[in-house]
């Protein structure tokens, strides 16, 4: 019995030797090393169809953060300071209704100024609320849209068209078109991954490859309502086995599968499946250390809210982003997010409740911008921040505001896009965009450019037809174009 | 609306440039006067400088990026760059009207005012500009400019020709004359097959073992694997239709409904949630799952199949049971993945009819008709009219109920047979006991609103009582020794006597009020104490009494209502002897509201005696009052009443128990998600680029004119009644004889799944865009031979299973590899991945846990939403909850069909995922520990032989040579090494072994 005990230590010590070694050749340090390494990885990834592929011209970014506020941000209480509304604060004004009961009615409405004071920052002297103290240090650094304008009304519609550009039609997810029309840039991790996404709202169908391969599905990494600190790529690690004992396993039945495949004489599909194997279990050496944040300093953990009551959850979501984006995962979004029918943002009947979620995503969001450019990684990664749509001027009950998808702002920042920049206009109120107008589609096509992809061109065939993110929509905004 | 102006375009980008080039800059004037001398228009000078000077650079500055004949792209067919251009138009007709500003499209535009239509897209253009363009269409709108007009582009679909292409071509049976080798064919089907590979000069694969075969024919009919019994029998039989005996044995199983309605389901989209925005639960869409199996179960004609989902609720029906039947087909129209909180409820209705055509032209006729809908179809002969033809009918049905969140249209399942007998019992049962729970309420609420008012009234004006009015020996506190500043008072007519008095709520401690009754004799006596409450009175009045023991002290609570008549309250009984001194005393000590001082009774409590003298018990003394005959019957009344209505608040409680008790066991009355017609059936309009507004002609409703043999090019109306949406007609189309499409689609599904691909590779693509039969006369010959066989699916399965090139080997020799290296002619057998529920079900059946109860809600009870959902049954992977928002984890990797689109044919891709799923996942895990303990259960086996069963389980063979000396190995080396007792670590080691197994390339793979 001893023995055996001796025995196992022995087993489990050279174990974790060999799993240093292994992490320092593969791990996120020595990507670059990895992928010379592993000839045979490249190979998986061919049949996989997940190699890195040419895009259609030069890239500006070659890679994507997506920051997804849930539920719709205001947009005249953040980022869209208009003089009028606060001038005509209580007035009224003419509003033909949109939604189910109220469609086409006329109606008076009354203005209501923003919650929140303004202030001039940065060089470009951008006018940035209370809201997000922190996110307006870096107002140079971003390109403002404020003449945003969306498709549906309610969350579900208007989510999904941010994902997918289409309200009701099964269409696959930005990320799964970026991820078809580049592939991998990494051989360990998946391409696109969401981290903490919500069941509802459109739910997977938000992430989901639809007719693409299924390789272009966004994977995953936990989901809204579980803390940041559980979440993880579903069965990344064996909750049963020790890694000594899984090792064994894993060379046993590979050993099987060898055997099988020879005896069937040579097929692709099966030799790939033998490969994906290897890759699984090279994830499984690979991911959790990826969204492992305990490596980091602590000043890098504070400069992202983590630890602060308000902010932990979020700035580990954000910093977990970075990591996945530095180990090269080409599309990151991250969600703010929850599962009620009213999402995190959605304050029809207490606007004052945005200061708690810009609490809890300012901080995060700021330390994520200082990070990736102290680290060099914002000139090729585009930061997208925003929700599916914006909030009305005008008051609902006492102290709450509608849904606002014809006039909003959300900006961008990183590779290829002008920094201190700010482009397009609401009206006087902030109500309809009016001027540099950017559809939820030019916005896609924008980032598809960005990332050296023709959205004219990046088409999938699909039962008899030629699909495309954009539709026959989408201009590409070439004004913000560093 | 107007689409022309609805499609988006730039014209954001200042082109001053051009403005130069036009020679803007050198002098409008001078350039009018030059056109006007040339005579090119017959305008005045000031028109002409009006447009050269202001309207025309606005053209050119924001419209002509998509609207001049030189644009990249121009947009809605309109061109702005000459005057017959905006007077023709574009897509939606002229875009100017001279003189008219309400008839000119572009004021619209400009004006920002309709959000369907505003131009320039990017940016409003300032009231100035606005002004101009106004300014210029009242002026009569001059413009010297030439040239083409624009309009819209239109693809002209010749039917005729459309009908040459070889999908809508009549079905024709020929057959194979002659072949080289005419031994090898056991079927018509084989003919076809040898006939292609010969003519290439190819032999096929030989025909595969019995084991790999008889394999493959259990998940391909049944989808699950053979048991080792059921391979041993089958190797062994050794007579002719050994192979036949079980086909036919497997078509009979309702295994097989399982299985290949689950095919259907996939092209059905079946779902039991909507997902997408605000995912809706479809309760009871697994009725319409169950129909489906049984339908497969009973070999249901498809041509009934059919009709039946897309009419089955319109069907006349002999039984109860073939409505219901009929009405859940129906639900198929209603299935889709509708967004039901799109707030824009008229495009809703159009999302719906959109994904109902889309899912029943793929389902059913291989067609993608989404193409037609914004315009004619781009690569088949379907113009948009046709589109609309179909429209009209779908929108002529009742799918949503109104709504914020919108609804679906469910409706009541008709009863029937001894079920009906025990159904109307029920209902009999229930309504008797429903009418007594109702009456009693009625009563019971009755009587509390009279004894409301009467405590009500009694609050008001309780009468004073005389002190004569009752009985006993009563002593009024006006006969009472007072110490301290009492207060006489009236003020609540709860009294007895004259009044009373209180403490005035002061001299705390120092007040009291003595009582001394004259007795008639000694003996016991109840005491009593009258007072009237309320919240400003003491809780703890302490009083005295003084009897033959001694001295008694009591606290009354004063704020709480007397329970006596509402008069008084007991203080206990007490005997009383002469000469002992006897009365009661009321203080003030220590109380902190008024204390009320009324009156005190001593009522003689007569002692019954037994045989030994000892006290037996007593009267009972019930009110304080006596011979105040109205008091006392008021008194009585109201004890009565308050009795009788606690009594029938009782009986209410056990009744409804009972209502409730009863309505749970109710036998079942279910409903059927469904359709309905619309109460405004009738025609409809085109929509001009597919916009919901913008309204073409109308249309006669109809079907696709080129797959519709004899009907003219302009259409192919259908005969609809007034008030009917024409589904009936559609059906009755979809099951012509004579239809090209509908028994070649389906004919070539049912190949794939036995085949591993299909005759036509494209199954939900028969168009232009899809790829061409390989064998166009084995399809066709499978497709009449179909009709011709009552459109049995079973005899259609059977003949392809009989057929040799079902029974090839996937192995074959280089010759036939080189020369079909895609396997397109079917010479060798395709290897095939499991589909996630045959692997599931295979894990399950290897474990043990397998539940085959068949049928029926699988939902748990109270499920509201879909998100989350934990799934934890180990039923068969078709009774699985199939919701939008949440998949069975299995089943999303390893590429269950997308219950969002119509899946002809699943993919099978090769993922990490599905590696991490078998290696990590407790669901994997779990059943690998449950399979080793089933093996290990099995006595007095060695290693060797239980090896071979888990393999005959899981693979359908014994262990290879190599296989068996590595497992072996591996097990002898887990047992040294593992965690825990031996007996721990043998399981261990086996469970790790059968783990394996599931992740091997035999099992997931199909030979």
């Amino acid at each position: 019995m001893q023995q055996d005990n001796r025995h196992r230590n022995d087993l489990v010590r050279g174990m974790s030797r060999r799993r240093m070694l292994r992490q320092t050749a593969c791990g996120f340090g020595g990507l670059a090393l990895a992928g010379l390494l592993n000839e045979d990885q490249a190979s998986a990834a061919k049949v996989s169809g997940l190699a890195p592929k040419a895009p259609h011209f030069a890239p500006k970014a070659k890679r994507v953060i997506f920051i997804f506020m849930q539920g719709g941000p205001s947009h005249v209480d953040s980022f869209d300071y208009k003089d009028e509304l606060v001038k005509n604060d209580g007035k009224n004004i003419d509003f033909v209704g949109v939604r189910f009961g109220t469609f086409g009615k006329k109606s008076k409405r009354r203005l209501m100024k923003p919650l929140w004071r303004f202030k001039k920052y940065g060089q470009a002297g951008q006018t940035v609320s209370e809201l997000f103290p922190h996110i307006a240090q870096h107002v140079d650094d971003i390109c403002l849209l404020k003449g945003m304008h969306t498709n549906g009304v309610a969350h579900g519609p208007s989510t999904l068209f941010m994902h997918t550009g289409a309200t009701a039609l099964v269409r696959p997810s930005i990320g799964s078109w970026v991820t078809y029309g580049l592939g991998s840039e990494n051989k360990n991790l998946p391409a696109f991954v969401t981290i903490s996404p919500s069941a509802t709202k459109g739910g997977p169908r938000n992430y989901s490859n639809a007719f693409l391969p299924t390789i272009y599905q966004g994977v995953p990494i936990g989901r809204a309502g579980l803390s940041a600190k559980l979440a993880k790529i579903a069965h990344i690690s064996n909750p049963k086995m020790e890694l000594s004992d899984q090792r064994r396993q894993f060379e046993f039945m590979q050993k099987i599968n060898r055997v099988q495949l020879e005896a069937a004489q040579g097929d692709d599909r099966l030799d790939a499946t033998i490969k994906s194997y290897e890759l699984a279990f090279r994830m499984q050496m690979n991911a959790p250390g990826v969204l492992e944040l305990s490596g980091e300093d602590e000043a890098t953990k504070e400069m992202y809210g983590i630890g602060e009551k308000h902010s932990d959850d979020f700035g580990r979501q954000c910093l977990m982003a970075r990591r996945l984006s530095e180990a090269g995962v080409r599309y990151v979004q991250i969600n703010y997010g929850d599962e009620s029918p009213n999402p995190r943002w959605d304050q029809h009947s207490n606007m004052p409740a945005h200061m708690n979620h810009a609490r809890a995503t300012d901080k995060p969001v700021a330390g994520l911008l200082t990070d990736l450019k102290r680290r060099g990684l914002l000139e090729d990664t585009l930061v997208w921040w925003g929700g599916e749509f914006g909030r009305t001027p005008f008051a609902q009950g006492k102290n709450g505001r509608d849904h606002n998808p014809r006039g909003f702002s959300i900006f961008l920042t990183g590779g290829g896009v002008k920094s201190g920049f700010s482009y397009g206009e609401t009206d006087e109120i902030g109500h309809y965009a009016v001027e540099g107008k950017v559809h939820m589609h030019d916005l896609h096509a924008t980032i598809l450019h960005l990332m050296g992809l023709d959205h004219e061109k990046l088409t999938y065939r699909s039962a008899g037809r030629d699909f495309r993110l954009t539709d026959v929509y989408g201009e590409v905004v070439k004004e913000i174009m560093a | 609306m107007r689409s022309m102006l609805l499609q988006r375009f730039v014209g954001m980008v200042a082109v001053l440039g051009i403005c130069c080039a036009l020679g803007l800059v050198g002098g409008v004037a001078v350039r009018a006067a030059e056109i006007k001398k040339r005579g090119e228009e017959k305008l005045s000078v000031e028109a002409l400088e009006f447009f050269e000077g202001k309207v025309r650079p606005l053209l050119v500055k924001y419209c002509h990026e998509c609207h001049a004949h030189d644009a990249r792209k121009i947009r809605g067919g309109l061109l702005l760059d000459s005057r017959d251009g905006w007077a023709k138009g574009g897509d939606s007709g002229p875009a100017v009207v001279p003189g008219s500003l309400e008839k000119s499209l572009l004021i619209e535009a400009v004006r920002y005012k309709n959000r369907d239509m505003q131009m320039p897209p990017k940016r409003k253009l300032d009231a100035a500009e606005v002004a101009v363009f106004e300014k210029w269409v009242k002026m009569g709108a001059p413009d010297p400019r030439k040239g083409k007009a624009g309009g819209p582009k239109k693809r002209v679909i010749d039917i005729e020709k459309g009908r040459k292409f070889w999908s809508f071509m009549p079905l024709r049976v020929e057959k194979i004359d002659r072949l080289k080798d005419e031994g090898w064919a056991w079927s018509e089907i084989d003919r076809y097959i040898l006939a292609r590979l010969e003519a290439k000069g190819l032999r096929p694969a030989s025909d595969t073992d019995r084991r790999t075969l008889i394999r493959r024919l259990y998940f391909d009919l049944i989808g699950l694997p053979p048991t080792p019994s059921d391979i041993e029998a089958f190797v062994k039989d050794e007579s002719k239709d050994a192979y036949a005996k079980v086909v036919d044995r497997l078509l009979g199983s309702k295994d097989y409904g399982e299985r290949w309605g689950r095919h259907w389901l996939d092209v059905a989209r079946f779902a039991e949630s909507s997902g997408g925005g605000r995912s809706l639960m479809f309760r009871n869409a697994w009725r319409y799952r169950d129909y489906v199996i049984d339908a497969y179960n009973k070999d249901k004609r498809f041509d009934d199949f059919i009709q039946e989902q897309i009419a089955g609720d319109l069907l006349e029906s002999k039984t109860a049971e073939e409505r219901n039947e009929r009405m859940v087909a129906t639900g198929y129209l209603a299935l889709g993945p509708t967004n039901y909180e799109q707030q824009d409820k008229g495009l809703l209705r159009m999302e719906v009819v959109d994904e109902q055509i889309d899912t029943m032209g793929r389902t059913f006729l291989g067609m993608t008709l989404g193409c037609a809908k914004c315009h004619e179809h781009k690569f088949d002969p379907i113009p948009a009219r046709d589109y609309y033809a179909l429209a009209g009918i779908f929108r002529s049905t009742k799918v949503l109920t109104p709504g914020n969140v919108s609804g679906y249209v469910e409706k009541t399942l008709q009863v029937s047979g001894p079920r009906k007998a025990a159904y109307d019992q029920y209902k009999a049962d229930e309504r008797a006991l429903a009418g007594l729970v109702n009456s009693l309420k009625k009563e019971i609420a009755r009587l509390s609103k009279r004894k409301k008012a009467a405590i009500v009234k009694g609050k008001r004006h309780p009468r004073p009582l005389p002190v004569t009015g009752l009985v006993g020996v009563v002593v009024d506190e006006s006969k009472a020794k007072r110490v301290g500043p009492w207060k006489h008072s009236t003020y609540s007519s709860n009294h007895i006597g004259r009044g009373y008095i209180h403490d005035q709520k002061m001299n705390k401690g120092g007040s009291k009020v003595v009582f001394t009754p004259a007795l008639p004799r000694e003996g016991m006596y109840e005491v009593r104490i009258a007072y009237n409450h309320g919240a400003s009175r003491a809780a703890r009045v302490p009083v005295e009494i003084r009897h033959a023991g001694g001295v008694k002290k009591i606290f009354v609570n004063q704020q709480a209502a007397p329970p006596i008549d509402g008069l008084m309250t007991s203080l206990g009984r007490y005997e009383f002897k002469v000469g002992m001194g006897h009365g009661v005393s009321v203080s003030n000590k220590g109380t902190n509201g008024f204390v009320i001082v009324d009156a005190v009774q001593f009522l003689e409590v007569k002692v019954k005696l037994g045989v030994n003298g000892v006290a037996k018990g007593t009267t009972k003394i019930q009110t304080a009052t006596s011979d105040n005959a109205l008091r006392k019957a008021q008194a009585a009344d109201e004890v009565r009443r308050l009795l009788k209505l606690d009594g029938l608040k009782n009986d209410l409680r056990k009744l409804e128990a009972e209502l409730k008790a009863m309505r749970r066991k109710a036998p079942t009355l279910g409903k059927a998600m469904t359709v309905d017609e619309s109460p405004d059936a009738g025609d409809w309009h085109i929509h001009i680029r597919g916009q919901i507004r913008v309204l073409g002609p109308k249309v006669k409703r109809g079907f696709l004119t080129v797959a519709t043999p004899g009907a003219p090019k302009a259409g192919a109306d259908a005969t609809i009644g007034k008030g009917e949406s024409g589904r009936i007609q559609l059906a009755e189309w979809l099951v012509r004889r004579d239809h090209p499409l509908t028994s070649r689609v389906y004919v070539n599904r049912v190949w794939l799944h036995l085949l591993g691909k299909g005759i036509v590779p494209t199954p939900d693509n028969f168009g232009t865009m899809g790829r061409p039969p390989s064998h166009p006369k084995l399809l066709d010959y499978l497709a009449t031979k179909f009709m011709d066989d009552g459109w049995s699916t079973k005899k259609l399965v059977r003949a392809i299973v009989m057929s040799r090139v079902y029974r090839l080997s996937t192995q074959a020799e280089e010759s036939l590899k080189k020369g079909d290296p895609e396997n397109d002619l079917f010479g060798r057998a395709e290897r095939r991945r499991l589909e996630a529920e045959a692997i599931r079900d295979a894990i399950l059946l290897i474990s043990g846990k397998l539940d085959r109860k068949r049928g029926g809600l699988t939902i748990r009870k109270f499920t509201q939403y879909d998100n989350g959902y934990a799934f934890n049954t180990v039923r068969r992977s078709v009774y699985v909850p199939m919701f939008r928002n949440s998949l069975l984890e299995l089943f999303d990797v390893f590429d269950v069909a997308n219950p969002n689109l119509v899946v002809g044919k699943r993919v099978a891709s090769t993922r990490p995922t599905q590696a991490l799923y078998l290696m990590n996942s407790p669901f994997v895990m779990e059943q690998a520990r449950a399979a080793a303990e089933r093996l290990l259960k099995l006595k007095d086996l060695a290693d060797d032989e239980r090896l071979d069963r888990l393999y005959e389980m899981a693979v359908g063979r014994k262990p290879m040579t190599k296989e068996r000396e590595l497992t072996l190995k591996y097990l002898a080396q887990e047992r040294e090494t593992g965690e825990g007792g031996s007996d721990t670590r043998i399981l261990q080691a086996w469970a790790n072994v059968c783990q394996s197994v599931f992740a091997s390339l035999d099992f997931r793979y199909l030979n």
